[in-house]
């Protein structure tokens, strides 16, 4: 029978545990330095603002842990924004509904393109999903040369509920303490959790752990990495629906500095890069710490100047502190068996 | 061995299939020349192809520094080459100041920069075990970051050595200077890589790296010391880049890094490393440079540009890098 300490242990040797501890850090110094970290607006404030990372650091998750990598995921984002806002009409509220349907569709194929390319095709990840960002960056610039376009009133719902006020006090009430975003993301790991219970999720895991022994095992490894790319389609998909819901615009530019951030906060929540390994709710951990970085060096007073140095110096200890603690603790478990 | 494989065996080492991709990039080089000749006139002109040989120059020359980190193997990438080469030109400008007295000391300046970012990189790349796509991310980052802190508050200042602007800019009769650098560079680098070896070296710690240990050779100094020729390559081209460009500004290296990744494997190196040919890195910075050119000749804008640069790049790689499953 395991006890309470044989559980700790074993759950103290996990590679995730090392971001956990991390994050703790993290939070501890936040609410230190941020007088009102603990206030309720300024709760909703923060997730408004860590949403859209730790949606599209799930969807990378999911492709790395699938042996891939996704460097066109910040422009597909930027290509649905644009998408989005130029299906809607301002004073058509229907319109909102099929830009919904159809930019679903358009992640789809984006995921789907990328997948191809890369479970059938066989073209190195890190290389096609560069050729293919180009391709959603120039569809976007033709859609949107400007950031601009229109959307129906109603999309700010996916920001603030304040939009829907007017309709009943339960909207009114929803307000005041539940950001969209969180619901967002609460959708984002219901969808992974389903996933990671079918076979399709276990598929993911061995496609990215050893393609060749998935292959012979008689899995279909290409539809797999194709389905891995597509569950991160539906991820971005979700951070665009929150970033028209805020500005009502699209941007064929504003995705840009996402994709390499999610990379490395997937890192940072201890998913391999070599594929296989990870959890992607962890994903969600790393791109909280990525994202607390930044507050913790704005409120610590630190010259704006020193801002990216910092940030980057952080990264840096953070994959390095999480890779030196798994070969640590598998040190000692090696120990303990021989 | 049966005979159909005995046959192809022996067309994998023939000639035409070690030169395989050289030629392919070669011919497509040509194919778009006649092809922007066609549809916009004056595109097939020995001032144009000079021409575009000399702006695809830089991305060749980052090339090199992509080509040794990807042969070495362990999915070898340089993210930082370009910042490294932003923060050599930045912080020399004011060295040299337009004079040619103080070249020498900016010229070691650029090595020890060079020589700093290449060894933490190769250090927690090789030795700590830490993959190189995040490493040489954050390592971007922070050399951007200190850029920042250099020019906070303040602007760049400073100019060029007249001997760099004529290495890099100036031309001899109509031939761009760098052009000679260009060909120079890649007859030195086939030699060391074909002939030394340096070169036995790199490409058996990427092709095989349990090989190469069993037979004494120790990978981790390899992979370390590719990082390191590739930081100080970086830095010293961001002498020229400088050169080049008159004046130093934040962001003058960072749009290299992407199509330097790219000129490499469009020039036949493989990503899992073992591989690798300068010329091919030339042929294949060339080809991207002209695609660009006719893209933006073609007048469709922002849009078409990247829309054609992205398919075609894909396409591209759908014809020669791919491996289709048929297992």
């Amino acid at each position: 029978m395991k006890t309470g300490k044989h559980i700790l242990r074993d759950y103290a040797s996990k590679p995730e545990f090392s971001s956990l501890l991390i994050l703790l850090v993290m939070f501890v110094l936040t609410a230190v330095l941020q007088k009102n970290f603990f206030e309720i607006k300024s709760i909703m404030r923060n997730i408004n603002a860590f949403a859209p990372l730790i949606l599209v650091t799930m969807g990378q998750a999911v492709v790395i842990i699938s042996g891939g990598i996704d460097l066109s995921s910040g422009t597909a984002l930027s290509l649905l924004t644009c998408v989005l806002t130029s299906i809607m009409k301002k004073n058509d509220p229907i319109t909102g509904l099929y830009a919904i349907i159809i930019t679903f569709l358009i992640a789809l194929l984006i995921g789907f393109m990328n997948g191809f390319g890369i479970g059938y095709l066989r073209i190195p990840p890190v290389i096609s999903t560069f050729a293919t960002s180009f391709i959603w960056l120039g569809i976007a610039l033709f859609l949107r040369p400007t950031p601009g376009g229109e959307s129906v009133p109603w999309f700010g719902v996916f920001y603030n509920f304040d939009t829907l006020k007017d309709t009943s006090a339960f909207f009114s009430l929803l307000s005041g303490f539940l950001p969209p975003a969180l619901l967002l993301v609460v959708i984002g790991c219901i969808l992974w959790y389903v996933i990671s219970k079918t076979r399709t999720g276990r598929y993911i895991y061995a496609v990215g752990g050893n393609s060749e022994s998935a292959y012979e095992s008689g899995i279909n490894t290409a539809r797999t990495q194709i389905v891995a790319f597509m569950i991160n389609s539906i991820f971005i998909f979700l951070a665009a629906l929150f970033f028209v819901g805020q500005t009502g615009s699209g941007d064929a530019r504003m995705g840009d500095p996402l994709t390499l951030k999610s990379i490395a906060a997937a890192v940072v929540g201890g998913i391999a890069l070599s594929g296989g390994r990870g959890n992607v709710y962890f994903a969600l951990v790393g791109a909280l710490i990525l994202s607390l970085v930044n507050k913790i060096i704005f409120f610590a007073n630190i010259p704006y100047a020193y801002q990216t140095l910092v940030g980057g110096a952080i990264v840096i200890v953070a994959i390095a502190g999480s890779q030196a603690y798994i070969s640590y603790s598998t040190k000692i478990k090696e120990i303990k068996i021989g | 061995m049966n005979a159909p494989a005995r046959v192809l065996t022996a067309l994998n080492t023939s000639f035409f299939s070690k030169y395989k991709k050289l030629i392919i990039a070669a011919l497509l080089i040509i194919f778009l020349f006649i092809l922007g000749e066609t549809v916009v006139s004056d595109f097939l002109s020995v001032q144009q192809i000079l021409l575009t040989i000399k702006l695809s120059s830089f991305i060749a020359l980052f090339g090199l520094c992509q080509m040794i980190v990807i042969a070495a193997g362990g999915s070898g990438l340089d993210l930082s080459v370009g910042y490294t080469a932003t923060i050599t030109a930045v912080l020399t400008a004011k060295l040299m100041d337009g004079r040619n007295d103080n070249i020498w000391i900016a010229i070691l300046a650029a090595l020890a920069l060079g020589l700093i970012i290449g060894v933490l990189n190769g250090f927690f790349i090789s030795y700590i075990k830490l993959p190189p796509l995040v490493v040489t991310l954050a390592m971007s980052q922070m050399v951007q970051g200190a850029i920042n802190v250099y020019t906070a508050g303040k602007n760049i200042t400073g100019k060029p050595s007249p001997i760099l602007q004529i290495i890099a800019a100036k031309t001899t009769g109509f031939i761009p200077n760098i052009l000679f650098l260009l060909i120079l560079l890649t007859i030195i680098v086939m030699l060391i890589l074909q002939k030394t070896r340096i070169g036995v070296l790199l490409f058996g710690a990427g092709a095989n790296p349990t090989a190469a240990h069993l037979s004494g050779v120790d990978v981790k100094r390899v992979r370390f010391f590719s990082y390191v020729v590739s930081g100080i390559l970086a830095s010293l081209i961001g002498l020229l880049l400088l050169g080049n460009m008159g004046i130093a500004f934040k962001d003058m290296g960072s749009n290299y890094v992407m199509p330097s990744i790219a000129a490499a494997v469009v020039g036949g190196v493989s990503l899992t490393g073992g591989d690798g040919n300068y010329l091919g890195v030339v042929l294949g910075a060339i080809f991207l440079q002209t695609l660009t050119n006719l893209l933006v000749a073609l007048g469709w804008g922002d849009a078409g540009k990247w829309t054609g640069f992205g398919i075609v790049l894909f396409l591209l790689l759908i014809v020669y890098v791919s491996n289709p499953r048929k297992r």
